[in-house]
Formats: structure tokens, C-alpha cells, sequence
């Protein structure tokens, strides 16, 4: 039967679960990462202390087995009471369930959870038999093998998946801009910006492998440019000031311009045009207005410019993708300053590709011209720049996934139950690459 | 504890100690190696006689001496096919996880289910007495745990049961 | 979660979102539901007008046992002749929608059970087919009742996934409801039979007037010599029978029945799935304790002083 049916692509990112079968353009349902038990929060899960992969233990080996454990007994019917997404948030915001979020800094810290997470994913809102589909999750770079295995072993030994494959969300972003009618060549060499909620990666993939050594991260998102926006509406001491009307106002009104002093000589000059006023309604029927002015532009502005918001991280986004490419092998830094593709939430303000390919082909150019000019003479051919902005941007890495997952060729790269069975969770640390050369 | 099990653990607790008393050896068979001489299995001279001991058909621990290091082997209880399979899926889930256990082999010698491999360099790092206390503890609690899934899923199975059927009610 | 929903909820948060305003934006997906459907929403023509459509594996078994009218009593004028590659399509068009709230959403949740509607049919046929023959039965005694009626009606098979089957036969005094399955994994088939014993257990214990269960190897007598079932005893495969009694197929309870009897399959297989899970979470727990009995055998590393060649010491900031 899992010869026919569509596979099943689950995007499971720090903030936000994008689920769904590949084929479509949009993800059947998108969450928040979130569970909501019975009882208290469990904490942190494991070890606490933030990031997963420098913890004293690896997160595989303690699951989160939270003080108390299950092994109590009781009636034992507690782990089937509890709500993901949506509803977790709405159970937690009650009295009795408290939330957690098996998932920090893109990888899985809480396995009890997640395996539950999962379980209700495919039963309750995607409704399949997971021996009948195929799946495909989606990864962060870097993620340890043993993560990988972990996951296997879920979704081979409890739900009996018919058929795995892990793939770099990175690369499927990758795989995602080839809808772009930018991209001449389906490569899977480039650059990623991904850029969510909580942090922005810079990426470099080369031929579908992640250059792991350049990556770098930069701590400004979406939820820093939200914060920027509430401070800016606080200042001005609008009415209204929540996070959530700053985060209206920053999905409907924001935009990147080309250059903040003239941006605010034009907001002086075309004040009526410029100028908005944003309505919140409440829920119990009132309604109030509140201006939106200069943080129009401002608020993207902080990844060009971060000192205006931040006081400790000052490198712009053009240089560290400068960087990025710089620190990689030279051979493939062509191919990364060609194809920058963006991807996540917070890349999809107007012009903000513009605004990045323009500022990192200025720094190409001056770096070029400087060497031309040490060289006494000989003439440099150029390098092209180019920053790919796509429709399915927003959820890149799922639609990447849908993409693939759809192809022919798709089900003979997963492993399946029987390798599983054969072979043991290793088989997932090595998969053919998908989409890559060879593949149509 | 129920009655004959204290004098079985008792015994496995005092022919463990007796057999961990290894020292340093290095290989005869080739130069500058130094491997666990059971497993090597190439110089018949320094292994020692091995060891059963049992405590009924199902439950028993084979205790495999040499110069340098001990293999130990673990049956675990299984009285029907259930347990038949949570043993299963129990060991390999250890298995799985065998590199941060130190001692545990990744795979069981034929006929056991679980089986560690203790050398010099583990009796040299960690205390004697601790490690046997943890084959020990592991011995025990594998078989409550085992149990407990049982139950566990004797009285999931029944609760599912129980609500399906009661909306026809 | 402890019992599976009826109705997709992917059609259902979409269709309500839609029906009260939600922005208007074209609409393409394929989904899956359980036993290999496939559902395809769109919007064909406009932005306004959603099709839904539905295709299931045993739609031909189903129409020849009436889903036909059932489908037609539920959905009358909303349905459009099948998209191509489907076997069921219904269209709604939001400018034409019930003025009322309920209406509205009466209509997302009967779009919401298109699967459980198509799948409805047989069993409401034999439903019906029981309450002719106890009607027919109650005119003779049981010794003097004809052939026929003694026998009850025919089996009706559903072949609603590759290698199970769903069997509903209707009596004078019963429907009898067989599902047939398969584990192709020694874990869940073993698991399987744990849970398939408390199923005919919990109606002797606490459960008087469920319908009684049974389980076993070999076809139940109901399929003997009935084509298609396979004879082979090999273990495999296994014949569960629920006997629905007449207080279980009165007028106001049958929709309810025959839902929950539906996801019968998909419940099962959830649970031993979550028991699994559940399972895994021990025995993380389990092997994160044995890891700290085995720290303990670790000496803790004594902090020695170490000296410079001045004899000065560092000391280690905290």
C-alpha cells in the first residue's frame, strides 16, 4: 500500500511543526512545536543549561526523564493525556497542564515528548497509518548522528514507518528555490538564510553537503524585530503596544528600503502616504488605532544595521554571509555567491533580498577592486551575486521536502522497515542524496 | 526478594569478584596490542575455565574468566512470549546504547540475552566492588522492569478495551 | 488522545475557517486519511467554490451496498460529478451557503465525514436488513422459522485496505461485524493479542451490555466457504467479531455505532502504537538509571594542586 499513497514531510523547527504530504505547495498544518502535559512543566528535560549538544549528557540517552518518572505506575493512562499545537497552548493558558517544547535550538532535547508529539501528529491531525507512507523529516545542520538514529529508532520501532528519510533542512531550502524562475541549473550548491523566530543561520552547502565549519548564526529574528517594534510603539506611547499588535504591524507594514536617511526624508516629505494607522479589534468588540510610522522600515533594518537594537551584536547580515562564504573552500564560493536562497519567516519583508544582494555585491566589488588595484593591472572577470526570493519561502525547508518527496525516485532513497530490521538505526546515518546529481 | 532468589545473586556477587581480578596483558600474537585475551580467544593458556550459574532453565549467568578480562551473560526471565519480546526490544534499546555504558557489549554472546565485557582497563579506572554491584543491580531490576512493562501492558490493554466498548453502552 | 475523531480534521478547520470569513485564497491539497483514502480539496473554478473530493479503495464494493443513497441523503445538492481520479466529489460554494450558523456548521461536519458516510453504507443496509428480519422472525417461533430468516441476510465484504477486510452480516436477533487483520510485525502482533483478549474480556467484566467480542485465528463459521477469505490458519492473520445486539441498532444510536465501529481498526493500531511509546519512555528512564548506578563506579577525580615550576598554583575560576 505505501507503494501508492503520498509521502508524509514533517518540518519539526524550534518554533513552529510544518506537517503535511508531499505534493502539495502548502503544509497541511502548521503548529507550534508545543505539548502540554499534565502537571507541571517538566523543565528544561534532561540536563537543563540551555544548548543540547554541549549538555553533560547527551539528550538520546536521558530522554527527559524528568524527576518523578513514570515509573510509579498509577494507572498508567497519563501519556495519553495530553495536547499538542494549538490546543497545548490553549490547554497550558488553563489550570492543569503545564508546556514544554521538546525541541530547542532546532533539536530534539525531549524524546519522551517528541515521540508523543509525533504519535498525535499522525494520528489525530494527519489521520494516516504510518505503515502505509513513506516520511520525511527534516533536520538542522550539524544535528549528532546519534539524534538520528534516535529518531529512527521512533519511527521504525513504534510507529513502523514503511519508509524513512532525514534530510538537512538547509538543502531543502536549497531544493525549495527551484521554483524560482531565477534558477536556470537545479544545483544543490548554494548559500541559506534561514531565518526564523528564534535565530538566523547562514549556510553553505556544497553539492547538498553542509559545509559545517561555516556555518554561522547570528542571534537577530523575528522575535528580536518584534521586540524592536513594541519598543518603537512604546516610545511613542501608542495605545496599544502589545506583542501581538507589534507583530501585526510588523508582518502587514514592514519593508527593507534602500536607504534609511532618505526613507525618513521621504516619510517627512510623503507623510499621508507613509504614515499608517493599524486597527485592533478586540475580543470583547472595542476597537482603537494605532499610528505605524518609521518602524515601517526600521524594524527590518536591524539586520543591516543591528546597532540600532542590539548593543553586543554589531556585524551586519551581508557581512557575515560574506564571511560565510569566505571561510569556505574556494572552489565552491562561486557557486555560493550565485545562489543565495532565502528561506523562513522573517525573510519575506519587501525587497529585503534586494537590499542583500545589492549590500553583498558591494563588499564583493570593493574587495575585487582592492586586489585589482594590488595586482597592478590585471582585470578580474567579475562575480556574480545573486539572492533568490521564492514564493514558498516561508515554509522552504517543508516545501523543499513536498518537492522531493513527490519525485519517482523518492521511495527507493528512503530506508526501509526492512533495512531497519536488518541492519539496526545506523543505516540512517548515511542516505543517498536526494534531488542531487543523477536524480532528475 | 522472594526466597531463592538472594542465594543466586549472592553466588553471581561472589564469582564475579572471584573472576575480576585481572591485570595487564599484553597480546602474544602480535606486537604492541593489547587486546581482551576471552575475546580474542588465541592463546588457550590464559583463559580460564568458565562459568554457569543458574538459577532454573530461564534464569542463569555465564561468567567467562581470562588474564585480562571477563566476559559476563546475561538470560533474562521470560515466561511467555511477551516477555519474550519486551526482553527483546529492552536489550536492544540498551545495545543501542552500549558505547556510553562502558562495559556493555554491543552484541549478546549466542544463547544470552545481554552481555558485558569487563577488562583491565575498566577494573583500573573504576572501582571492583561498584561494578559488581552494578551487574547486580542490573539483574534485578531488569527482571522488575520487565514485569512492570507487563503489567504496564496488561492494564493498557484492558483500559483501551474498556473505552471503546463503553460508548456502546 | 484516547479515541480517534471521525471526521478529518484538516476538511473540518479548513471548511470552518472558509465558511466564517476567512480570507479568500485558492486551495490545492491532496491529503490521506486512514485505510488509503485520499481526499482532494480545491478550488477549481473560483475562489468561492471548494471541491471536495474522496477516493477510497472499495468504493465499487460500497456502492453496490447502497452508498449511493446514503451519500446522496447526506450530501444531496452539493454533489458534482466526480472529479477524474476520484470516486466521489462534493462542491460547496461559499456564496451559497446556509444563512444560519448551525446550518453551517452542520454542513462542515457532514463534509467533515465524507470517508465515514461512503463507509457508513453497507452497515446501514445491514441494519436495516436486521430490523426486517427480526420483524419477519418475530412471526414464527424459532423452531418452526424458515430457512431463511434462521440464516439471516447476506454477508456483505469490504475490502477497505490490501489485505483486510471488513465482514457485516445481519441476522434476525444480531449483526454480526467481523474485521479481519494483519500484523506484519512480531512486536505488534504479539502486542496485538494482549489487547485483542482484554477486548473479549472487558464485556464479561465490566462492560455487560457492549457488544460481545471474538477473536480468533481462523475464519469465524459466518465466513466459512464465503469467497475470498483465505482459509490458511498460518497465525497471520486474525478475525475479530463484534455482535452488535438490537439495543445497539436502535434508530437513535445507529449513526453513533456505526462511527465508532468504523475507526475500530485505526484505534487499535493507535494504541499499540502509543503503548509502545510509552514503553520507550521507560525504558529511557530505566537506562538513565542504570547509567548513574554505573557512574557510581567511576572515583570521583581527586583535584590535585599542580604547580608551577615557581611552585605557584592556578586556581581554577568557577
Amino acid at each position: 500500500m505505501a507503494s501508492q499513497t503520498p509521502a508524509v514531510v514533517m518540518d519539526n523547527g524550534t518554533g513552529y511543526s510544518k506537517l503535511g504530504f508531499a505534493g502539495n505547495d502548502s503544509p497541511s498544518f502548521v503548529f507550534p512545536t508545543a505539548i502540554a502535559t499534565k502537571g507541571p512543566t517538566g523543565g528544561s528535560g534532561g540536563s537543563g543549561s540551555g544548548r543540547p549538544a554541549i549538555a553533560n549528557k547527551p539528550s538520546y540517552l536521558t530522554g527527559g526523564a524528568g524527576p518523578g518518572g513514570h515509573l510509579s505506575g498509577k494507572r498508567g493512562t497519563e501519556d495519553l493525556d495530553f495536547f499538542i499545537g494549538d490546543e497545548a497552548l490553549a490547554a497550558a493558558a488553563g489550570s492543569g497542564y503545564g508546556i514544554n517544547y521538546p525541541i530547542r535550538h532546532g533539536q530534539i532535547d525531549n524524546w519522551d515528548l517528541m515521540e508523543r508529539f509525533w504519535s498525535n501528529s499522525i494520528f489525530k491531525y494527519l489521520r494516516v497509518e504510518p505503515e502505509d507512507h513513506h516520511f520525511l523529516l527534516t533536520e538542522p545542520p550539524l544535528n549528532p548522528p546519534e539524534n538520528r538514529e534516535a529518531t529512527a529508532e521512533i519511527m521504525f520501532e513504534s510507529f513502523n514507518v514503511a519508509g524513512l528519510y532525514i534530510a538537512v533542512q538547509a538543502v531543502l531550502a536549497l531544493a525549495a528555490s527551484w521554483t524560482s524562475s531565477k534558477v536556470q541549473d537545479r544545483s544543490l550548491t548554494g548559500t541559506v538564510i534561514d531565518s526564523g523566530a528564534g535565530v538566523t543561520h547562514v549556510i553553505p552547502v556544497a553539492e547538498g553537503y553542509v559545509i559545517g565549519s561555516s556555518i554561522k548564526s547570528v542571534p537577530i529574528a523575528g522575535r528580536d524585530i518584534t521586540q524592536f517594534v513594541q519598543s518603537l510603539l512604546r516610545e511613542r506611547g501608542e495605545p496599544d503596544s502589545s506583542l501581538q499588535t507589534a507583530e501585526r504591524i510588523k508582518e502587514e507594514y514592514c519593508y527593507v528600503c534602500p536607504d534609511i536617511v532618505k526613507e525618513f526624508a521621504r516619510f517627512d516629505r510623503e507623510s499621508d502616504d507613509r504614515f499608517k494607522k493599524h486597527t485592533v479589534n478586540y475580543a470583547n468588540g472595542k476597537t482603537t488605532t494605532v499610528d505605524v510610522g518609521y518602524e515601517r522600515f526600521l524594524a527590518p533594518e536591524i539586520f543591516f544595521n543591528p546597532e540600532i537594537y542590539s548593543s553586543d551584536f554589531l556585524t551586519p547580515l551581508p557581512t557575515i554571509v560574506d564571511n560565510v562564504i569566505q571561510t569556505s573552500p574556494i572552489d565552491v564560493r562561486r557557486g555560493l555567491y550565485k545562489n543565495i536562497v532565502l528561506s523562513g519567516g522573517s525573510t519575506l519583508y519587501k525587497d529585503f533580498g534586494r537590499r542583500l544582494q545589492r549590500d553583498i555585491r558591494h563588499l564583493v566589488d570593493a574587495r575585487i577592486k582592492a586586489s585589482e588595484a594590488r595586482s597592478g593591472g590585471a582585470k578580474s572577470g567579475g562575480l556574480e551575486v545573486q539572492v533568490i526570493s521564492h514564493k514558498r519561502q516561508r515554509h522552504g525547508p517543508w516545501f523543499g521536502g513536498s518537492l522531493l518527496g513527490q519525485t519517482p525516485e523518492f521511495k527507493s532513497y528512503c530506508h526501509t522497515k526492512a533495512e531497519y530490521d536488518e541492519i539496526g538505526p545506523s543505516i540512517v546515518r548515511r542516505f543517498a542524496l536526494l534531488g542531487g546529481p543523477g536524480s532528475t | 526478594m522472594s526466597q531463592s532468589l538472594r542465594p543466586y545473586l549472592q553466588c553471581v556477587r561472589s564469582s564475579l569478584t572471584a573472576a575480576l581480578s585481572l591485570s595487564n596483558f599484553a597480546s602474544q600474537a602480535s606486537e604492541r596490542h593489547n587486546v581482551p585475551e576471552i575475546e580474542a580467544a588465541s592463546s588457550p593458556e590464559v583463559i580460564l575455565n568458565p562459568l554457569t550459574v543458574s538459577r532454573n532453565e530461564n534464569e542463569r549467568v555465564y561468567i567467562e574468566p581470562s588474564i585480562n578480562s571477563v566476559r559476563i551473560s546475561i538470560n533474562i526471565k521470560q515466561a511467555d512470549e511477551i516477555e519474550h519480546i519486551l526482553v527483546h526490544k529492552f536489550t536492544r534499546f540498551l545495545t543501542q546504547r552500549a558505547e556510553s555504558f562502558y562495559i556493555m557489549r554491543r552484541k549478546p554472546v549466542k544463547g544470552y540475552d545481554i552481555s558485558f565485557l569487563v577488562t583491565n582497563f575498566h577494573t583500573e579506572e573504576m572501582l571492583k566492588h561498584k561494578l559488581v554491584d552494578f551487574i547486580i543491580q542490573f539483574m534485578e531490576e531488569v527482571d522488575k522492569e520487565i514485569s512492570e512493562m507487563k503489567l504496564f501492558l496488561n492494564a493498557r490493554a484492558r483500559f483501551v478495551a474498556e473505552s471503546f466498548l463503553t460508548p456502546f453502552d | 488522545m484516547l479515541l480517534l475523531d471521525y471526521q478529518n480534521v484538516l476538511i473540518e478547520s479548513l471548511l470552518r475557517d472558509r465558511f466564517n470569513g476567512g480570507a479568500s485564497a485558492n486551495i490545492d491539497q491532496v491529503v490521506s486519511d486512514f485505510d488509503g483514502v485520499t481526499f482532494h480539496i480545491s478550488t477549481p473554478e473560483s475562489k468561492t467554490k471548494i471541491l471536495v473530493s474522496l477516493r477510497i479503495k472499495c468504493y465499487q464494493e460500497l456502492v453496490q451496498y447502497g452508498a449511493q443513497s446514503v451519500l446522496e441523503r447526506e450530501y444531496g445538492p452539493y454533489i458534482v460529478s466526480p472529479e477524474s481520479g476520484y470516486d466521489f466529489s462534493v462542491q460547496v460554494d461559499l456564496e451559497d451557503l446556509p444563512a444560519d450558523q448551525e446550518g453551517k456548521d452542520d454542513l462542515v461536519r457532514r463534509i467533515s465525514l465524507l470517508k465515514r458516510n461512503a463507509m457508513a453504507a453497507p452497515f446501514e443496509q445491514a441494519f436495516d436488513e436486521f430490523h426486517q428480519l427480526s420483524e419477519e422472525a418475530s412471526k414464527y417461533t424459532s423452531e418452526s422459522a424458515p430457512q431463511g430468516i434462521a440464516e439471516g441476510g447476506e454477508t456483505r465484504a469490504i475490502h477497505y485496505r490490501e489485505e483486510e477486510a471488513i465482514y457485516v452480516k445481519a441476522s434476525h436477533d444480531r449483526v454480526t461485524v467481523i474485521f479481519s487483520t494483519i500484523f506484519r510485525e512480531e512486536t505488534d502482533r504479539i502486542f496485538g493479542k494482549v489487547f485483542l483478549q482484554e477486548f473479549v474480556d472487558a464485556r464479561r467484566r465490566a462492560i455487560q451490555n457492549a457488544p460481545q467480542v471474538l477473536f480468533r485465528n481462523e475464519p469465524p463459521l459466518e465466513l466459512q466457504g464465503f469467497p475470498g477469505v483465505s482459509t490458511s490458519t498460518n497465525g497471520e492473520v486474525g478475525y475479530i467479531t463484534f455482535v452488535l445486539f438490537p439495543r445497539h441498532l436502535s434508530k437513535q444510536r445507529r449513526d453513533e455505532v456505526i462511527s465508532h465501529i468504523q475507526t475500530f481498526r485505526d484505534y487499535f493500531h493507535y494504541h499499540i502504537k502509543a503503548s509502545k511509546a510509552f514503553i520507550h519512555s521507560r525504558m529511557r528512564k530505566r537506562t538513565a538509571d542504570f547509567l548513574q548506578v554505573l557512574r557510581r563506579a567511576r572515583p570521583e577525580a581527586e583535584e590535585k594542586e599542580r604547580k608551577t615550576a615557581s611552585g605557584r598554583t592556578f586556581k581554577v575560576q568557577a
